[in-house]
């Protein structure tokens, strides 16, 4: 029912078109999405396609291949860049392909007489060098830029269902119950945030579900506030008064009735949400309470920077990926706020 | 009103009589009879006799014949300049808070005891103690005090102060049960014969009785108004020693920086061992609380001295290629020294379900890729832990390694315990279904990235490692509890001069809370073992005993030796100078901010060379470079 375009709705999509700063980060954003959701065949260490003995093989979503498989004298997974050079060298007809960047982001390379971290190297495939432990960081930027944003969606999943359902309620039921409500959402707004999240990562070790309850415990109240006055403001219109007389539940009018017309609400703060997830997390795990290691993290690769300052690129490109990636959402967010504009498409009767 | 002023009348005065009552009562306190009173109702532990009471025939030594290890020459005087990371939070030496890391600088290194050691040599020099003797029960020894011997405030040492000493640390008053504990464990009696002659006796014959008994003398007459108050009474009074510093009253300046003064023309300038030493006038010690912003100021001068212990330090952030070292403004020194080390290692725990069988923990040392880790990690330049043990130079364990990183011995061992198939993601699986995962648990920050390589070298060996990095406190909680499945960690060598094996491998410390039985190892053979080696007489027996348990420790495979340091090495500017070797066998860094090195007192200040040095810095014209590495005491 909210996704019924509706043509005041369809309006807002087409100004949100013509906003080009807004729009083009959306369809950037978009592809990122997209291109990480493929991460295993761009950035990985595992083969794309590799043609041994006349069989094909392709590994990247298959159960581990153990070197033995491929004639290596070991049985832990294949190290495939060897393998490549194995192939070549043997020159029999078999060989492989190698996703763009061949590193996972939990490996560490070494060579021997070079210690990590390591410059970036277009000849080692390290594009944007390694960190302390010779980890390629354009693999853990890139995974951690995933994590990173199903964090967000699923954070702002969370906070969106928690905080425009008592919203709602608070604005629609009113009285005692707004009351009580309010009271309870001011004193747990006051809450210290980090610094319960920081006990709890210090007695537990966080990972992604827990982390995520933990943030949106203690975020959802800020989506009431907008919610409860929307709520107020169309539940004193006549089209509610209409669906009471009718006979229409609660719930009914809640969501059918008065959530479609507060969508402008919902949608200018989705930007804004995934922004807010995207710090949090990175400041958590900057300061070391975020995801355990060896999670790729762009505020552990933020940490590991600051500390090795005399490695520039690792600081360098995850500062370059947030500063960007935060622009985005930023950028989409305001055109968003923009093209939702209430003055421009509210039509009072 | 009228009644409210008198009663406002009355209670002033009451108050003012009750100021004045203690006042009186604080002047008249004396803790000397209550001292006196002590020794009488406990006969059986102070005796009181004449110089003629002493046994016929006790063979007196003096350190005649050992070579001095300091080298006359030294210039005198000049400030060094130090940092600490806290400003210390009491300067008593026994109570709350008073084994903070200050203790180092104030008490370890420089209150004399009665014995010093050289530590070259190992042999004992007299210190405190002008010639001592053995008696023939191997568990008294007496002494004779230098008569010279000062404390800083001119008050001569006498026998007194040591029957004191054993007063202050049996009471209550000082609010330190651990000390009260060691005391009544370790000593069974003192003698008085005369005010320089004493004898100390210790519970039962040890090899290193010498350690035991040269105790520090506690001056009486500085506690004169010794009471329950202690803790808040003596919070910023530094009891007076007879080593070379003091600390002044008004160089304490709470919170930023506190100076040590070396005591005016102190009794032991001239003494064998003593002299030659301790060449500067006064130490600064500014407290910078974090490590970059100290180093930032190390490198602009304002700290004389600083720790390049990490790699990151050493090859990063002064790189021999850096323009204060190629100009010969900072020197750089590696220094190989025998110490006892920290043992780091997997502590695996022997009660968790399938860590409970051998051939899993076996299994589990052929997976821990420390090798790897010490190689590609840290430079080369640690080495691999050989036993639980390392660094006792007079308990050596020849021929026992740890198990080489082998993902074929290990794959061996887990097969051995069922575990035969690996599941899809290359870790193995048994029968039951069970995977092999483990979680390391750690509470040390810096071995995060230890751990993530030694996770993905394991799972090599189909063998997954989860790595929980805990806060200090929980971490140690959870370990101590014994709730983990692996502890990454390391214990501190006690100080002695052979290795404890009670505390970390006794049955009796197993499956309990707060023991350092980390393993749980509860194994009767070793309980066997180690009764015999606490009641070991010689250091030959204890030598034996010792490789017997280091084997059977070995084949347990629940303690997993992971690195050490062979050495330590600094960053100095060039007008600290060092002697010719540097520091001596024994000699340790002291942690990050050099109390071990300071505390030698072996460098001296050349005041005349600052200005050389910093023109070096300003563009004038540059002073060799000097990197060295001093390695007379490398293990071979």
């Amino acid at each position: 029912m909210i996704f019924r375009l509706d043509p005041i709705t369809r309006r807002k999509l087409q100004r949100f078109q013509s906003l080009r700063r807004g729009w083009w980060s959306f369809l950037i954003l978009a592809a990122l999405l997209v291109l990480a959701g493929f991460a295993e065949l761009l950035v990985n260490s595992r083969a794309l396609v590799v043609k041994y003995h006349g069989h094909i093989y392709f590994p990247t979503y298959t159960a581990f291949h153990p070197g033995s498989d491929f004639g290596e004298p070991y049985s832990y997974e294949a190290d495939y860049r060897k393998l490549q050079a194995r192939f070549r060298s043997e020159s029999r007809g078999d060989w492989l392909l190698m996703p763009v960047v061949p590193y996972n982001p939990y490996e560490n390379s070494f060579e021997a007489g070079v210690y990590p971290p390591t410059r970036p190297s277009v000849a080692g495939r390290h594009f944007l060098g390694t960190d302390t432990t010779g980890r390629d960081v354009l693999a853990r930027l890139f995974y951690g830029f995933r994590i990173a944003m199903i964090f967000s969606l699923l954070y702002l999943v969370l906070v969106y269902i928690v905080g425009i359902a008592i919203g709602c309620m608070m604005g629609y039921f009113g009285g005692g119950f707004d009351i009580t409500a309010q009271r309870v959402v001011e004193i747990w707004s006051n809450m210290p945030f980090l610094y319960i999240v920081i006990i709890v990562a210090s007695i537990l070790t966080p990972n992604l579900g827990l982390l995520l309850g933990i943030v949106v415990l203690f975020s959802w109240t800020g989506m009431t506030y907008y919610m409860r006055t929307a709520t107020y403001k169309e539940k004193a219109r006549d089209y509610v008064a209409a669906a009471e007389v009718l006979g229409a539940g609660s719930g009914r009018i809640i969501f059918s009735h008065i959530l479609p017309n507060a969508v402008s609400t919902i949608v200018t703060f989705i930007p804004f949400t995934v922004n807010d997830a995207l710090t949090s997390l990175t400041a958590l795990d900057f300061l070391g309470f975020g995801l355990p290691p060896p999670t790729p993290s762009w505020g552990e690769l933020l940490h590991q920077g600051t500390a090795n300052l005399d490695a520039p690129w690792i600081v360098g490109s995850t500062f370059v990926a947030l500063v960007i990636v935060l622009s985005l959402v930023t950028f989409i967010g305001e055109s968003i706020r923009e093209a939702f504009d209430a003055k421009k498409f509210t039509i009072y009767e | 009103m009228n009644k409210v002023r008198i009663f406002l009348c009355a209670l002033s005065l009451l108050l003012a009589a009750a100021g004045c009552t203690k006042k009186t009562g604080e002047a008249a306190r004396d803790i000397a009879p209550e001292a006196a009173t002590y020794y009488k109702a406990h006969p059986d532990f102070f005796h009181f006799a004449t110089p003629a009471d002493l046994p016929a025939g006790l063979v007196w030594h003096d350190g005649h014949g050992v070579p001095e290890f300091a080298v006359p020459g030294a210039k005198r005087g000049g400030t060094l300049h130090n940092w600490i990371d806290d400003f210390p939070r009491t300067l008593r030496f026994y109570g709350p808070d008073a084994s903070g890391t200050f203790r180092s600088f104030i008490l370890d290194d420089w209150a004399l005891g009665l014995l010093g050691r050289q530590p070259n040599t190992g042999q004992y020099v007299p210190s405190l103690a002008r010639e001592w003797a053995y008696d023939k029960d191997g568990r008294t020894m007496y002494f004779r005090l230098d008569p010279d011997a000062r404390y800083c405030d001119g008050v001569p040492v006498r026998a007194d102060d040591y029957l004191f000493a054993f007063f202050i640390f049996s009471s209550s008053y000082i609010h330190d049960p651990f000390t009260n504990n060691y005391i009544s464990k370790t000593f069974s009696g003192i003698t008085k014969y005369d005010d320089l002659t004493i004898a100390i006796s210790a519970q039962e014959p040890k090899p290193d009785i010498e350690d035991r008994l040269a105790l520090s003398p506690v001056p009486e007459h500085f506690y004169k108004e010794l009471g329950d108050d202690y803790p808040e009474r003596f919070q910023w009074q530094l009891e007076p020693t007879a080593g070379p510093y003091t600390v002044r009253p008004e160089d304490i300046h709470k919170g930023s920086s506190i100076d040590l003064t070396r005591v005016p023309n102190w009794w032991a300038d001239n003494k064998p061992f003593l002299r030659y030493r301790f060449n500067v006038d006064r130490i600064h010690l500014e407290v910078v609380r974090d490590t970059n912003k100290a180093f930032e100021a190390f490198k602009r001068g304002d700290i004389d001295m600083f720790d390049l212990r990490e790699p990151e330090y050493w090859y990063n952030k002064l790189p021999g290629s850096d323009p204060l070292v190629q100009r010969g403004c900072i020197a750089k020194a590696v220094f190989y020294n025998q110490v006892p080390c920290i043992t780091y290692g997997f502590y695996i725990n022997t009660a968790q379900p399938m860590l409970d069988r051998r051939d899993v923990r076996e299994g589990i040392a052929y997976a821990a890729n420390f090798d790897l880790v010490d190689k590609q990690y840290f430079h080369g330049d640690y080495v691999r832990m050989q036993t639980s043990n390392d660094g006792y130079s007079q308990v050596p364990f020849p021929g026992i390694h740890p198990r080489p990183f082998s993902v074929d011995q290990a794959l061996a061992c887990f097969a051995r315990a069922g575990f035969t198939r690996r599941g899809p993601d290359g870790i193995l699986v048994n029968d039951q279904g069970q995977r092999l995962s483990f979680t390391v648990t750690s509470y040390h920050d810096t071995l995060r990235d230890v751990l993530t390589i030694l996770r993905q070298e394991a799972a090599k060996a189909g063998l997954e490692l989860n790595i929980e990095i805990l806060d200090g406190t929980t971490g140690v909680k959870k370990i101590m509890e014994k709730h983990h499945q692996i502890a990454f960690m390391a214990l501190q060598p006690t100080g002695a001069r052979y290795p404890d094996y009670w505390q970390m491998f006794d049955s009796a410390n197993a499956n309990k809370p707060q023991t350092n039985n980390i393993t749980n190892t509860a194994d009767p053979v070793m309980d066997q073992l180690i009764k015999a080696y606490d009641h070991a007489q010689t250091m030959d027996e204890i030598r034996r005993l010792a490789y017997q348990m280091e084997l059977r420790i070995r084949d347990n495979a629940a303690f997993i030796p992971a690195y050490k340091l062979p050495f330590y090495r600094i960053g100095y500017w060039r007008w600290i100078k060092f002697q010719k070797d540097f520091a001596t066998r024994e000699s340790d860094d002291g942690g990050v901010e050099l109390a071990g090195v300071i505390g030698d007192g072996l460098y001296s200040i050349d005041e005349g060379a600052r200005p050389t040095v910093l023109a070096a810095r300003d563009s004038g014209p540059p002073l060799p470079a000097e990197i060295r590495v001093y390695d007379a005491w490398k293990s071979k």
